[in-house]
């Protein structure tokens, strides 16, 4: 059966990055069929698995040629490994409703059968915070029943994870969504694997995985390639590759118990990120 | 000189020929007994919807609304929903099932009323109604997406599909009748049950044409039950009268549950109903009775008396649901009369491939418009500035004003039809629709001839 997971965190904190290596070194390394979901209007989540970013967006397509022409062939790309990649796209920041955005793309998406039955992983790939109601479709009722947490050692990071549990909470009753871990994205802040771990574990789940920070990333990154695909001898696609066993290999789904501002305070204080 | 379908170029919608989703989904969720729908927006979605209802069948019917407001549209208004099936349950203890029906505003903020009615049903209904048998079904019908046609045709799929169980064979057939008066039903009924064939009707709105009773007030309803609509799964196959109204959940069960779907012709007009009484042969193996035949035979003989006469060469605007207005289409042009435009109140992309509208295409050897996203200023703009010269209107109340205007006769028929009496008795399918509606026609003429006094004398001589 097709595992759906749905990835969320601060903006800027490495979401689409870390998705899309995790991606190709579960394709690459574990011979797994997958799907990504960019629903991001920046449309920039498929960026490294394609060698580019994608021309045409689901709601371009829409826009420019109606419902009925938002066929699979026009608005799926693949890439690297054969992994299959679709941006919902969106408005301009500014203008309409980028939340509605997502539930139309997800919702032409399913109508479209696109998550077919052979595929292993199809991950949504969502922006920033949770926002607004759209930017919760993934984790609606029977679409995405996994999350992953993107974080990093900063305080802003961490707040995001809890805000993002918050909103995780309304769900999982109504959906079965559970939150699968953080990964931690380090930023190489002091303690900050610790951090994770107190935090994790005080929410109710795992540090998944900590990936280190190395530079060849963004190497990676800058050649428009994951880092399996630039160079998959480096100890990063290893992690990577680390990362995607793990996730492949979950046990660990819980509904969280998110931190009372107080609570995280204190945390934070505790860990000396306050001043 | 031909038939040409577009789409409206001009901007803007000036006088509406339909609503919206909701009103569709609303509809169809009137049809359900022990019903209520509850609509998830503002309450005017509620509101004015079930004005139409009661301007049209002059009844009273339930439906309820989740009433956001602006705290609603910003922290979200699931809470809404739930306190509305809660009360919807208390106040009326006979209630079996609650369509939550989705409106723009909450589809933009993203309710997710899929997730809160598994939300309701594993808290509030096992929690304080779990000796009762509640059903919520969820239905999606953003108002800004199609029209009332599309949210009838999605919630009726959607009723459907949360409903219909394989069990035993019934020995029925399914009959989708679309968005019809009680008129319509009864006719419907009597040709099956001419035909000896059981069928089960989606929806039984028959009771809409609603009686005033000794004990009191009435409130109006369908008659459809969560039984009948769980037996939808077992019937042997399955006629969806209109293909826009009711298609979609004759197809769901031939794709799901292998039922054998026929969708359409509408049965207006003679060949048309010829058209269902054979696929009602071919499926079921029953002969067409000798009283079939000698009703056709009778409206075949009110039809000559007509049409020669009368009707040929009329030029018709005719404007309204998709599946009606091709039938009316059709039956006109059986009549010799021509139909010159035909507007159509939504997108549906599916109208260009039609296979109606591609016969008309192939046959048509006049100049006749079909306009789609079209609406009613469409038709006065015509009439008013480009030459359009019309003999006759035929469509609902909403166009009443350009007939007025203009001095051009009208049947009214169609949704919704309010400012003429009792219209919603009548049925404009089967052989019996074929003979009130020619008649409706020829009398109109009739009306306007002795107005207009134009060659009224020859009906003294008729």
């Amino acid at each position: 059966m097709t595992r759906k997971i749905a990835i969320y965190g601060k903006g800027g904190i490495g979401k689409s990055t870390t998705t899309q290596n995790t991606a190709a070194a579960m394709a690459h390394f574990h011979g797994k069929k997958i799907f990504i979901h960019g629903c991001d209007p920046k449309a920039d989540s498929t960026r490294l698995i394609l060698g580019g970013k994608m021309q045409e967006t689901l709601m371009d397509v829409l826009r420019e040629q109606g419902a009925e022409k938002v066929t699979n062939d026009k608005v799926i790309k693949r890439g690297f490994e054969d992994i299959q990649c679709v941006e919902s796209g969106g408005p301009e920041p500014g203008v309409g409703c980028a939340g509605r955005g997502v539930i139309t793309a997800i919702d032409l998406m399913e109508q479209n059968k696109a998550y077919t039955e052979d595929l292993d992983f199809v991950f949504f790939d969502v922006l920033g915070d949770v926002v607004c109601g759209g930017f919760a479709m993934p984790i609606r009722e029977g679409k995405a029943q996994e999350v992953y947490i993107v974080a990093s050692g900063e305080m802003m990071a961490v707040y995001a994870a809890n805000n993002i549990c918050k909103g995780l909470v309304k769900y999982a009753k109504q959906s079965g969504v559970r939150l699968g871990g953080v990964i931690c994205n380090s930023r190489k802040v002091d303690r900050e694997q610790e951090f994770i771990e107190e935090f994790t574990a005080s929410i109710g789940t795992q540090m998944i995985h900590f990936v280190p920070r190395d530079n060849i990333v963004q190497r990676a990154e800058f050649n428009k390639k994951t880092v399996t695909e630039f160079d998959e001898t480096q100890n990063q696609a290893l992690e990577y590759s680390e990362l995607g066993r793990k996730i492949i290999d979950n046990q660990n789904f819980v509904i969280p118990k998110p931190l009372s501002m107080d609570q995280l305070e204190s945390m934070v204080v505790k860990y000396g990120l306050a001043e | 000189m031909a038939c040409n379908l577009s789409e409206r170029t001009r901007a803007g919608i000036i006088n509406p020929i339909f609503t919206c989703q909701p009103a569709g989904a609303q509809f169809a969720s009137i049809g359900i007994k022990d019903c209520i729908g509850l609509v998830h927006g503002g309450q005017g979605c509620v509101m004015f919807v079930r004005l139409i209802f009661s301007q049209h069948f002059k009844e009273s019917f339930e439906l309820a609304s989740s009433s956001v407001h602006e705290e609603g549209a910003v922290f979200g208004a699931l809470k809404r929903v739930e306190e509305g099936v809660d009360v919807l349950l208390m106040r009326y203890p006979h209630v079996r099932v609650i369509p939550i029906i989705s409106t723009c505003s909450t589809e933009i903020i993203g309710d997710d009323i899929d997730g809160v009615v598994v939300k309701l049903n594993e808290g509030l209904l096992k929690e304080k109604y779990a000796d009762r048998e509640v059903y919520l079904v969820p239905i999606h019908s953003p108002s800004f997406v199609g029209s009332m046609i599309s949210g009838y045709d999605s919630a009726v799929r959607d009723i459907v599909k949360y409903f219909a169980t394989k069990s035993d064979p019934n020995g029925k057939i399914n009959l989708f009748t679309g968005w019809v008066n009680p008129g319509d039903v009864t006719a419907l009924k009597h040709l099956l049950s001419e035909m000896d064939i059981e069928a089960n009707l989606l929806f039984e709105i028959e009771e809409f044409d609603s009686p005033l009773m000794p004990d009191g007030q009435h409130v109006s309803h369908g008659e459809t039950t969560v039984e009948d609509l769980r037996d939808t799964g077992n019937a042997f196959a399955s006629i969806a009268l209109n293909r826009y109204e009711g298609g979609k959940a004759a197809q769901y069960l031939e794709d799901e549950l292998g039922i054998p779907a026929t969708i359409g012709p509408t049965p207006i007009g003679i060949r048309n109903t010829d058209a269902f009484l054979q696929t009602l042969k071919k499926i079921t193996g029953k002969p067409i009775p000798q009283a079939l035949v000698k009703e056709r035979g009778i409206a075949i003989d009110a039809l000559t008396d007509l049409t020669h006469m009368f009707l040929a060469e009329k030029k018709v605007a005719i404007y309204g649901n998709p599946d009606l207005v091709i039938g009316l289409a059709q039956f006109c042009i059986d009549l010799e009369m021509k139909p010159m435009l035909l507007l159509l109140g939504d997108d549906n992309p599916n109208y260009a491939r039609d296979p109606r509208i591609l016969k008309l295409k192939e046959k048509v050897d006049w100049d006749m418009d079909i306009i789609t996203n079209s609406d009613l200023f469409e038709m006065e703009d015509r009439i008013k500035n480009k030459g359009l010269d019309l003999d006759l209107i035929l469509g609902h109340s909403k166009g009443r004003f350009t007939a007025i205007d203009y001095k051009i006769p009208m049947v009214r028929v169609g949704f919704p039809t309010y400012d003429r009496a009792g219209m919603y008795r009548h049925p404009v399918v089967g052989y019996a629709g074929a003979i009130w509606l020619a008649e409706q026609m020829a009398n109109a003429l009739f009306t306007d001839m002795e107005y207009k006094g134009e060659r009224e004398w020859s009906l003294n001589v008729w």
